[in-house]
């Protein structure tokens, strides 16, 4: 089953009919999906760089155009680190951990015990758009979240030739 | 020959409206037009029109000799599907404002596949049908023994009502927890909210949960007391409409529709909402009425259409009532006729699971629109239909008496490119590989629903009917060894037939906690009596009351007492219908437990009986029955063995088992009782074809029943 290009839009922006969706949960993966969701990915950023996966909300392994390195970008087009790096320790980090800073988002003693657990909120640099928040207890590290295996999903799953990678120049 | 026609049975679907007119020997005519949902009466005559037609016979020469029509239909179920019922408001405890909205949280994936209930992500609460802002909390709280623990703050059901009025709602539905035990509250707020109606200058229905649903589990209990108000409400007028329609030209008979635990009801009765469902159950009605006729004690009721297959037993003449259906992806407190489906049918999608290469049927399907071998249907995906055309199963001209002419070629290509190819397979085998994949997945089904109550096909009769059932009745009754395979002449129509042949009965529950230990005496008995008589007594009053309306004095009215019990400290009670019109003394009691234990030693086993546990009445039943008119089950004189030449349409080649054959095609309504046909045979009627493989025959008996056996 084939959707139109309208209906891969409207999954992106969140405002598709429930019917449609649910479809698409319970049936097996339209093929042309990835393409046709790429596509308009690749269209409403500001950049040219290829996007080779979307990472997270706001947040693409790209090919740069002129290296061909592999990096996780921004849509407002800041770089953050090599795709297989954890982008978070490239962010601005805003950590509550006081009983202050929690009772700025919560009803008074609707927060949690800051000695058990603590909220990251990592930032954009380029852009200031809020990216994630993570609640961790205070010792824990920072959390990569995944590290896709690109070239295994371009051959094996979507039978595509993997894109040319460059690997960085350690500076 | 003048015909007399008797009996009208109506199935008022989304898009087509079917009627079906029997005679007074049991011919009947099948009539389609489509649905009117502005006004349901136009589709209706114009269908009418359709089937008499078929008889030279005009609307109005045979309203007035009709005895009685009944009606089904899926307005209602579609009303609420689609949330367009009227704006209702909602009195509940304060504090439980939101148990409707949550719906047991199991409202969130009703309806869905086995593997969408596992996937978390596919769960989603379809939208209450009272929102939250029309929904208000009144402080009381009775326990579960009835006892009130804190005592109704009136001045909260005063405020509560009187928000109601300012927003305009056109009903108002109460219901406060355990209320079935003890109504007092709810009644109490009832009254008050009608006081403020009055006060208001405004008449809107208001419904008590206890004055009409008395019964355990509140979201049940609430969901179908809001049903009444928001569905059946408007479902009413249109039945008024019909029913008025219908005197225009010349009934002399009040219309009645279907409800669901399996007798009919009139336009006027005051729980409504139990017809939201019916048509799938006619068809088991219908069975119930053959063999009671015809004296076959157990039946395992098919029925395939074009988008499920269903299936119901019938023991010892009885069929099972469910008590907490779920419908519409809502739990309601409906007594409803059991049956199992399964999500396939002849318009069910057939599919290639693209990472495992493996055949699909399913869930989702074409439904009236048949297929791709229907060029004007717009499907493109292969359904079972489609199979069948292939294989010579059905004939492409002669499709519903050849209303729809099929492709067959459109329906190669589609099942070469979907299926065929990339399983390496011959169209053919592609083809017969759905069908056999299809008839073992229901062959399957059939066989676990008897072994799981008990029993062993060898027990049963197995009736098939409905449009596509009796093409693959061979297919699912294989192997399974039943006593005798049946298929009416009638198939397409069974349903209707079924509705048509259903009392006029009014059944009402009420909840009860009655316990009785093992070594109780007398006196305990005799309060245990005591307890169930009365309310016995409520419900029969309720039962009287609705044939009072239609113009039964009680002395028409048959009064069937029922109970439902289990052995104290079990989780599933029995339906008992009690052995005694009345219960009055200890000993009356010991006859309850008694018949109790005889059904619990036929539905499990006679070992498992557990005397020493004592006994539960769990809940209290009253069924009335008033006389009906029913369709005459056709009667023929037999003749020989060998079917009329007339009744041989030629033969077309026919795929089996890996071979093409020549099947001989007979039609239907030309063959006499006493025929005997051999496979590989296809015989034909209009809205149905019965499939006889090689190594098969049928014979034809005198109430027009084909009998399947394999050699």
């Amino acid at each position: 089953m084939a959707y139109d290009r309208k209906k891969i839009e409207e999954l992106i922006d969140g405002t598709i009919d429930w019917e449609t969706l649910h479809r698409m949960l319970s049936e097996p993966k339209d093929p042309e999906r990835f393409r046709l969701y790429l596509e308009i990915l690749q269209e409403r950023v500001p950049w040219e760089d290829r996007i080779i996966l979307p990472y997270q909300y706001h947040l693409y392994v790209v090919q740069k155009k002129d290296t061909k390195e592999w990096v996780i970008k921004c849509d407002c087009g800041h770089e953050f680190c090599d795709y297989r790096d954890n982008w978070k320790l490239h962010a601005l980090i805003y950590v509550r951990d006081t009983e202050e800073s929690l009772n700025e988002i919560y009803p008074k003693l609707m927060a949690p015990d800051p000695n058990w657990q603590v909220f990251r909120e990592y930032y954009c640099p380029g852009c200031g758009t809020l990216l994630e928040v993570e609640a961790p207890t205070p010792w824990y590290p920072v959390i990569h979240n995944w590290e896709p295996d690109i070239e295994t999903f371009y051959r094996e799953w979507l039978g595509q030739p993997v894109p040319e990678r460059a690997e960085p120049v350690r500076k | 020959m003048t015909r007399r026609i008797q009996v009208l049975g109506i199935d008022a679907g989304g898009t087509m409206t079917d009627t079906f007119f029997v005679d007074t020997d049991g011919n009947f005519v099948v009539g389609k037009a489509q649905s009117t949902p502005h006004d349901e009466s136009v589709g209706l005559i114009n269908s009418s029109a359709d089937a008499l037609a078929q008889w030279n016979l005009a609307v109005e020469d045979v309203f007035p000799q009709l005895v009685t029509a009944v009606y089904s239909g899926t307005s209602m179920l579609n009303r609420i599907v689609q949330r367009k019922g009227l704006r209702v408001g909602l009195i509940v405890n304060r504090g439980m404002e939101d148990f409707h909205r949550m719906g047991r949280s199991i409202q969130s994936y009703l309806g869905y596949s086995y593997e969408d209930r596992l996937h978390l992500n596919t769960h989603r609460y379809d939208p209450p049908l009272v929102p939250r802002e029309l929904t208000f909390g009144v402080t009381e709280r009775i326990d579960l023994f009835g006892n009130i623990v804190i005592p109704l703050r009136e001045n909260e059901a005063y405020e509560a009502a009187r928000k109601l009025v300012e927003r305009n709602v056109e009903g108002i539905v109460i219901s406060l927890l355990h209320s079935y035990k003890n109504p007092v509250h709810e009644r109490r707020v009832r009254d008050i909210v009608l006081e403020v109606l009055r006060e208001a200058g405004q008449e809107i229905p208001v419904f008590a949960s206890s004055d009409y649903y008395p019964v355990r589990k509140e979201s049940h209990r609430t969901n179908t007391t809001i049903l009444e108000a928001y569905a059946a409400e408007p479902s009413r007028r249109t039945l008024v409409q019909i029913n008025e329609r219908f005197k225009q030209l010349g009934a002399r008979f009040d219309l009645r529709v279907m409800a669901s635990h399996g007798g009919t009801i009139s336009w006027k009765a005051k729980e409504l909402a139990r017809t939201v469902v019916s048509g799938p159950i006619g068809g088991v009605i219908g069975a119930r009425s053959l063999s009671e006729r015809l004296g076959y004690r157990n039946i395992a009721a098919t029925d395939i259409g074009g988008t499920s297959f269903d299936m119901a037993l019938i023991v010892q003449g009885q069929f099972t009532i469910q008590h907490d259906p779920d419908m519409a992806r809502l739990v309601l407190s409906l007594p409803l006729v059991q049956m199992d489906s399964v999500g396939s049918g002849a318009g069910s999608y057939v599919r290639i699971d693209p990472y495992t290469q493996a055949i699909k049927i399913g869930p989702d399907s074409a439904g009236y629109r048949v297929g791709v071998c229907w060029p004007e249907s717009g499907v493109e995906t292969v359904t079972i239909s489609d199979c069948h055309v292939v294989l010579g199963y059905i004939n492409p001209d002669h499709f519903l008496g050849g209303q729809i002419k099929l492709d067959p070629e459109r329906a190669r290509k589609a099942i070469e490119e979907q299926i065929a190819r990339p399983l390496g397979l011959t169209v053919e085998e592609a083809a017969a590989g759905v069908i056999e994949l299809l008839d073992t997945r229901l062959r399957d089904h059939l066989r676990a629903m008897i072994s799981g109550k008990g029993y062993h096909p060898s027990e049963f009769v197995c009736f098939s009917y409905g449009g596509a059932g009796p093409v693959h009745t061979y297919g699912y009754t294989e192997g399974l060894d039943f006593e005798d395979v049946i298929i009416p002449a009638w198939a397409a129509g069974f349903s209707a037939f079924g509705c048509a042949a259903a009392d006029f009965e009014y059944r009402y529950d009420k909840s009860l906690d009655i316990n009785v230990a093992p070594d109780a005496g007398a006196a305990e008995k005799l309060e245990a009596v005591a307890v169930l008589q009365s309310a016995w007594n409520e419900l029969a009053e309720k039962v009287i009351e609705e044939f009072r309306l239609n113009g039964y004095s009680p002395e028409n009215v048959t009064l069937f007492p029922g109970y439902r019990m289990m052995y104290r400290g079990q989780l599933n009670d029995l339906e008992i219908n009690s052995p005694l019109a009345r219960v009055e003394t200890a000993e009356d009691w010991d006859r309850l437990t008694e018949a109790f234990e005889e059904t619990y030693a036929r539905v499990y086993a006679k070992a498992a009986r557990s005397p020493e546990l004592g006994f539960t009445i769990t809940g209290a039943i009253m069924r009335g029955i008033v006389p009906s008119v029913k369709p005459r089950i056709p009667e023929e004189p037999l003749g020989g063995a060998t079917p009329p030449k007339e009744a041989h349409r030629g033969q077309r080649p026919f795929y089996f088992r890996k071979k093409w054959v020549n099947a001989d095609i007979w039609e239907m309504d030309a063959l006499k009782a006493g025929n005997q046909i051999e496979g590989p045979a296809i015989i034909e009627a209009p809205a149905t074809t019965l499939v006889v493989p090689p190594g098969w025959s049928t014979t034809l008996d005198a109430h027009r029943l084909f009998h399947l056996k394999h050699r």
